[in-house]
């Protein structure tokens, strides 16, 4: 019964911490990871996902709103993922975007890799914190 | 304003620096796996582009 029961305490884990720390990473690129403790992946998650998000945006890349049809929800879900970077989309470059150009359609797929990278950062740390005991 | 090669190379270096990170636990193993991973996306983009360099014109 006992044993029963740590199973199920470790298959739940530590769930509070988990949902913080992927909202956290997903708000801002490796803070998630900073909050687990984890230095160097923070760091290194933080310069990918703003480098490309940076670049696209300055490259006048689109930036994907809620409510367009199948692909634009897709494009929009995918944005959403770099967190900080999607709502301060239009503070880091003001001009807005500009897909006639080649520069801009290339943004486009910048922006939007941050984001899907951001999120696959943000499972990982939800995994880790799952995994926390939350005495360490 | 950064040319199309400039663009490349940073999206190379971002993502193989993700993936390293997301997928290999040691800094050896994440060291080598940045680097393949780096010089495959390069490989392959030049790639793509001689071949489609005579559809070009």
């Amino acid at each position: 019964m006992a044993e029963t029961e740590k199973t199920a305490a470790a298959t739940k884990g530590n769930q509070p911490l988990a949902l913080f720390a992927a909202a956290a990473g997903w708000l801002v690129p490796g803070l998630g990871h900073l909050l687990l403790g984890k230095w160097g992946k923070a760091l290194g998650y933080f310069v990918a996902v703003a480098s490309l998000a940076i670049v696209g945006l300055k490259l006048r890349g689109d930036v994907f709103t809620s409510g367009g049809d199948a692909f634009g929800t897709l494009g929009f879900l995918a944005d959403l993922g770099a967190g900080v970077f999607y709502f301060l989309a239009h503070r880091i470059e003001a001009a807005g975007p500009d897909v006639s150009r080649a520069a801009g359609d290339y943004g486009t797929r910048l922006i939007a890799t941050a984001g899907v990278l951001n999120l696959l950062c943000v499972l990982e740390a939800f995994q880790i914190g799952l995994h926390r005991d939350g005495k360490s | 304003m950064l040319n199309h090669f400039q663009i490349m190379l940073i999206f190379a270096l971002a993502v193989s620096l993700a993936f390293a990170l997301l997928s290999k636990q040691r800094a050896g193993e994440r060291a080598l796996y940045f680097l393949w991973a780096f010089l495959g996306f390069m490989a392959v983009a030049i790639g793509i582009g001689w071949l489609m360099y005579p559809f070009s014109r």
